[in-house]
């Protein structure tokens, strides 16, 4: 095996990896925190590629980058107060069960407003061409694509740590009964929440888009993947879904080279795998 | 269960008649088979409590096993190969719910979706058994007694008769002392499990009758199109068998069958003349969950027509 191409697939599985990083950190915010399994995470994902397919033929590529997020998010937050959090009583089997149906509209939604046929979207101009690495070249593109969503991560965790708002969100999960006596609207921001973690694989469909297209029902494999990365992470580990969806993505780029027909489904049995012996997950407390 | 006997004949005259009515005896058999899916799928969900996302790896398991026999083996009576499917599936179905059983809540319920994805890999990978995606083709249907099935009409009645028999041992498995166990452990496991059941061994059978009786809608699927597409153990079929059980209502194994029927009869239809029919499926199954839990049967018990929702 060539020194060359692993290091190229080991470049390329942190690019993978840093998007399902992304859209995982979304779902432990939906699902590890605010306890609502979303299976419609991945068609989140979808319309957010969509959106900033839209904003971006119209005014640009960073300008798409801002307003998938915003709108996909608003969708999220819309959906949450009007009927996600009218199951919360009714368990998690009925919040799957409503939010498979969710997957059924919006994918079929999608068809209607962009068509059925694949898009694919040329490289921003500003960020074509690569950075030269020795014997290979990195595009430009893969790097601003890490970059983001790292920043992305950073953030959404330095508020979660490190503000007020984040400390609220935080007593809001532990004690939600005790924070809404001392006079915080527990509801509105769990609402928010959910619309921050829509918006996150929002934007990871709208970074994605430039480098392998878009097809409504592209947010399928990824919703898969980001349930297992969040599994194998730990739910409710916002470190374990960042380092459990770049070990994903590791892990099924070097598949690619060393036994190509597997590369999918290792990810299941390793979920598989942790499920079975260990169920709280590779970063999990308890 | 005893007024729940007039509801099962009512279903039988309605089988037995629906020919005559809408002339596609494909379609209606498809729809025959979907329900015993459903029906299978509705006694984890329904009963146990248990939402199974790999119910298409039984399908699967029922349909190459049915296909295989029929495909290398010569002159297999159509009651063995339906058996060899029910086996065959109920083996699954056993590890299946032996290792998915040791999770709880969303946990349990990935694991049978990766064990889905597992089974899909498998058969797509083992082509010189399964086909692959090619499909695994020439299947013949067999005669019974004598009886040349190769009509559809023929194979409709067939296939009707297979379904009675089936969901009437669903209904009275559901109706004997193990039905009531499986209540008890969806209602609160700890409790069903201080009064001495052995909860493990409960859900383990569950998935057993769960899969056989999934394997034999399988069979019936393969002989229907003598053909077992790679579908068969696709993810997407078993979101498909959620949708078709609780269309028709959660917890109501003539729900699963009302849920089973519109959605085979819908997505045909449908389809000719909006092809993105889907959207409004999405909109109908987002609806039943969120405002009428009972689904479509709830419906009509409001009017009183004697189908009662099962405690």
């Amino acid at each position: 095996m060539e020194p060359s191409l692993v290091a190229i697939e080991i470049l390329n599985g942190i690019v993978l990896g840093v998007i399902y990083a992304l859209v995982a950190a979304g779902l432990t915010l939906i699902f590890g925190m605010l306890d609502i399994p979303n299976f419609a995470h991945g068609a989140f994902y979808a319309l957010g590629a969509y959106v900033a397919y839209t904003a971006m033929t119209h005014a640009g590529f960073p300008l798409a980058l801002v307003a998938a997020p915003l709108v996909v998010g608003g969708v999220g937050v819309v959906i949450d107060a009007l009927f996600i959090r009218r199951l919360a009583r009714a368990g998690h089997t009925y919040q799957i069960l409503f939010t498979l149906g969710l997957v059924l509209i919006v994918q079929e939604g999608i068809a209607i407003v962009w068509g059925p046929d694949p898009l694919s979207v040329e490289i921003p101009h500003a960020l074509t061409g690569g950075i030269a690495l020795g014997f290979i070249s990195f595009p430009y593109y893969r790097l601003f694509l890490v970059a983001v969503a790292a920043l992305l991560i950073a953030l959404v965790w330095l508020v979660l740590e490190g503000t007020k708002l984040g400390a609220i969100i935080r007593a809001g999960i532990e004690d939600p009964e005790m924070v809404d006596a001392i006079g915080y609207d527990v509801q509105r921001l769990f609402t928010i929440v959910f619309g921050a973690g829509v918006g996150l694989a929002a934007i990871a469909g709208a970074l994605v888009l430039p480098l392998r297209g878009g097809q409504p029902a592209m947010g399928n494999e990824l919703n898969a993947l980001s349930f297992v990365v969040v599994v194998i992470g730990g739910l409710g580990s916002f470190a374990g879904a960042v380092v459990g969806g770049i070990l994903v993505g590791l892990v099924q780029s070097l598949m690619s080279i060393v036994f190509p027909a597997a590369d999918e489904v290792a990810i299941f049995v390793a979920m598989a795998v942790v499920l079975l012996l260990r169920p709280q997950g590779l970063f999990g407390r308890r | 269960m005893r007024a729940p006997r007039f509801a099962f004949f009512v279903l039988i005259v309605l089988i037995a008649i629906a020919p005559t009515i809408l002339h596609y005896p494909d379609l209606l058999a498809l729809a025959l088979i979907f329900g015993l899916l459903a029906a299978a799928f509705n006694l984890l969900l329904g009963e146990l409590g248990f939402l199974s996302f790999g119910q298409a790896v039984f399908n699967g398991l029922g349909a190459y096993a049915t296909g295989l026999l029929l495909v290398h083996v010569a002159h297999v009576p159509i009651l063995l190969a339906l058996l060899a499917a029910a086996a065959c599936s109920a083996a699954g179905a056993a590890i299946v719910g032996l290792l998915a059983s040791q999770g709880a809540g969303v946990y349990a319920v990935m694991l049978t979706f990766a064990f889905n994805e597992l089974a899909y890999y498998l058969a797509f990978q083992l082509r010189g058994v399964t086909g692959g995606d090619n499909g695994l083709r020439g299947i013949l249907r067999p005669t019974f007694f004598g009886l040349d099935l190769s009509n559809d009409v023929a194979y409709y009645y067939f296939t009707a008769a297979v379904f009675a028999l089936v969901f009437y041992a669903l209904l009275r498995i559901l109706d004997a002392p193990f039905g009531y166990v499986l209540r008890a452990i969806r209602e609160n496991e700890g409790r069903a499990r201080a009064i001495g059941y052995d909860t493990r061994r409960f859900k383990v059978a569950a998935f057993v009758v769960s899969g056989a009786i999934t394997g034999i809608g399988g069979a019936l699927y393969a002989m229907l199109y003598g053909f077992v597409p790679l579908e068969v153990v696709d993810f997407t079929t078993s979101t498909n068998i959620v949708v078709m059980g609780i269309l028709g209502g959660i917890g109501s194994p003539y729900g699963a069958i009302a849920g089973a029927a519109i959605f085979t009869l819908l997505s045909d239809r449908l389809s000719h003349v909006w092809s993105h029919w889907p959207l409004l499926l999405g909109v109908l199954f987002c609806t039943v969950v969120m405002v009428l839990r009972g689904g479509a049967v709830e419906l009509v018990r409001f009017r009183g027509l004697g189908v009662t929702k099962r405690a």
